[in-house]
């Protein structure tokens, strides 16, 4: 009788901390979320700004370079 | 694999406690002499396919060049018949490196705002030569950087890999995090980064900084790009993520080398234009305001010249440091200098000092001496604390102990102790009662400290150290002793 009884209260307790798991889920999963996902998105779109810039640049100056020579070269 | 440290060189032979997430290559120290200052030769064990990486790169004219500058530090591979060498194979590397000793370990948490500046330019000044010969740097970290005097040194030679086409530059979120965010916090808000960076041992990750960026300072340059935007970027994943438990495969995005080569040539420009004012604080004005006359000045400098002359000092600290004065007069005999103080702006006028001597051998640190920097990180050794990093043979302790005794409250015989644990040599200026700096600090104040005198003085510092020389200033208001440790 007294064993029956025994079980009978430990079955929910088991469910309470059931409960209290889930309830601290949530924030462990935050630990799962990888920052290396942000860092290619925001990588890639102000890399790709940056292309532009420095393409531009790069030529600009070759262009420079061709119109108005090296200052060395004209020395 | 790693097996326990313990080899046949098992006392001198020690693995290096902040080398170990990497697990291509591990760092390893031998101390050749166990005396305060005493040389240490620095091995880096490696995997086979690291040493064959290293040959490839040590060939490269571009990586000899950086070596050749002293941009990165002298690195050789090590012949399998050294001795030393020999224990670090047995640990179950393929391959030793050899590393120039760096003299002193420091850590971000110390610099100056211009001194984290200026690793910055050079960690971006390396992704850019290496992405135009082929290769680029997987990390982008501070505790990479040592320094040697006032110039930065790159360390993490394994850091260097191959580009490979389309690669994305991995290091951005940590460059933002660890050097882009403190500097923009300095430059554009005024907050201090140090106790940040001491905090945020990686870094202030964008999320934490935008709180920071409120209102019309989001408009400041780089913030909108580098913080606001990454904030919002992660916050959306972030919630996107947190209730779908299998994490959605990254989308492959392919990235050409402009892309990359722009966004670190961007970085530069936008880190060199940030700036701080040095605004006059007690102390950055030091060698203008110091309360003393200009014979009593001589008298304590030309004590100053005997002692530190005369030392066979490898390494001295100055602590208190202020500006500089008296570590540029003792800079000139010891290998090393290392000057502390906890006030940012006076340190930072000496950085920007002896910055321009390419030989010089002083390294200007920011530490409050009432809260040194703690072990750190993993299992609290990853990064050490100041004194137990390599000792000095001499200590200037000038106009330095009225401070720690009336405005920190820290007893004179707690404060000799810690002194004496270090075993080293003192220059040790004590100001007495009469002076006017201890009357202003005892102005106002209700404790008034009735057992900080010289007699006391004395007595106390004759339990730890031995008075090998002392001579008055100021008419008796000072006093400066030359101490040798009991």
């Amino acid at each position: 009788m007294n064993n029956r009884d025994k079980e009978q209260h430990r079955i929910p307790l088991i469910f309470k901390l059931y409960l209290i798991l889930i309830l601290f889920t949530p924030s462990m999963a935050y630990a799962y979320v990888d920052p290396g996902t942000g860092s290619v998105i925001v990588t890639s779109v102000l890399g790709f700004i940056a292309a532009i810039g420095y393409t531009f640049r790069k030529y600009f100056y070759k262009l420079k370079r061709k119109i108005f020579g090296n200052k060395t070269e004209d020395d | 694999m790693i097996r326990n440290e313990k080899t046949d060189v098992a006392s001198r032979l020690k693995a290096n406690e902040g080398s170990f997430r990497d697990p291509t290559n591990r760092v390893y120290e031998i101390k050749l002499d166990t005396t305060n200052s005493g040389k240490s030769r620095i091995f880096r064990g490696l995997n086979e396919k690291e040493l064959a990486k290293y040959t490839e790169l040590s060939n490269e004219p571009f990586f000899q060049k950086l070596v050749n500058t002293g941009r990165v530090v002298k690195t050789e591979v090590v012949d399998a018949t050294d001795e030393d060498a020999k224990s670090i194979l047995l640990d179950g590397w393929y391959g030793v490196l050899e590393h120039e000793a760096i003299p002193f370990v420091t850590y971000p948490y110390e610099w100056t705002f211009s001194m984290l500046k200026d690793a910055a330019l050079l960690q971006l000044h390396l992704i850019e030569k290496s992405l135009e010969n082929g290769w680029t740097l997987k990390d982008a970290s501070p505790y990479n950087v040592q320094w040697v005097g006032s110039q930065p040194v790159f360390i993490d030679v394994p850091s260097f890999e191959p580009w490979i086409e389309g690669m994305p530059w991995v290091g951005y979120r940590q460059f933002c995090s660890m050097f882009l965010t403190p500097l923009m916090l300095r430059a554009h808000l005024g907050i201090d980064h140090i106790p940040l960076l001491r905090s945020y041992i990686d870094g202030i990750p964008p999320v934490e900084a935008s709180k920071y960026f409120t209102g019309l300072n989001r408009l400041k340059k780089g913030v909108l790009s580098h913080i606001i935007f990454p904030a919002k970027v992660e916050n959306s994943i972030t919630k996107r993520e947190r209730d779908n438990a299998p994490v959605q495969q990254r989308k492959v995005r392919k990235f050409s080398k402009s892309m990359v080569i722009g966004l670190v040539q961007s970085l530069d420009r936008l880190i060199r234009k940030l700036t701080i004012k040095i605004e006059h604080t007690d102390w950055s004005q030091y060698d203008k305001t110091h309360s003393y006359q200009e014979p009593d000045f001589e008298a304590k400098m030309a004590f100053v010249l005997k002692h530190s002359s005369s030392s066979q000092s490898g390494h001295i600290w100055d602590i208190g440091c202020n500006t500089g004065t008296f570590s540029k007069i003792s800079s000139e005999f010891c290998n090393q200098l290392i000057s502390i103080d906890g006030d940012h702006n006076a340190v930072e006028k000496l950085y920007l000092s002896e910055k321009k001597n390419k030989n010089n051998n002083i390294l200007p640190l920011v530490m409050n001496l009432s809260n040194l920097s703690p072990n750190q990180g993993w299992a609290g050794s990853e990064r050490q604390a100041f004194d137990r990093r390599n000792k000095p043979n001499l200590i200037l302790c000038l106009a330095l102990i009225h401070h720690i005794r009336i405005s920190s409250n820290i007893p004179n015989r707690m404060f000799l102790k810690w002194l004496h644990s270090l075993n080293s040599n003192v220059i040790l200026e004590f100001v007495n009662r009469e002076d006017e700096m201890v009357i202003k600090l005892l102005t106002n104040k209700k404790e008034q400290y009735e057992d900080y005198n010289l007699n006391e003085f004395i007595y106390e510092v004759g339990q730890f150290f031995e008075i090998k020389d002392r001579e008055s200033l100021k008419g008796g208001k000072r006093e400066i002793f030359f101490l040798t440790p009991k």
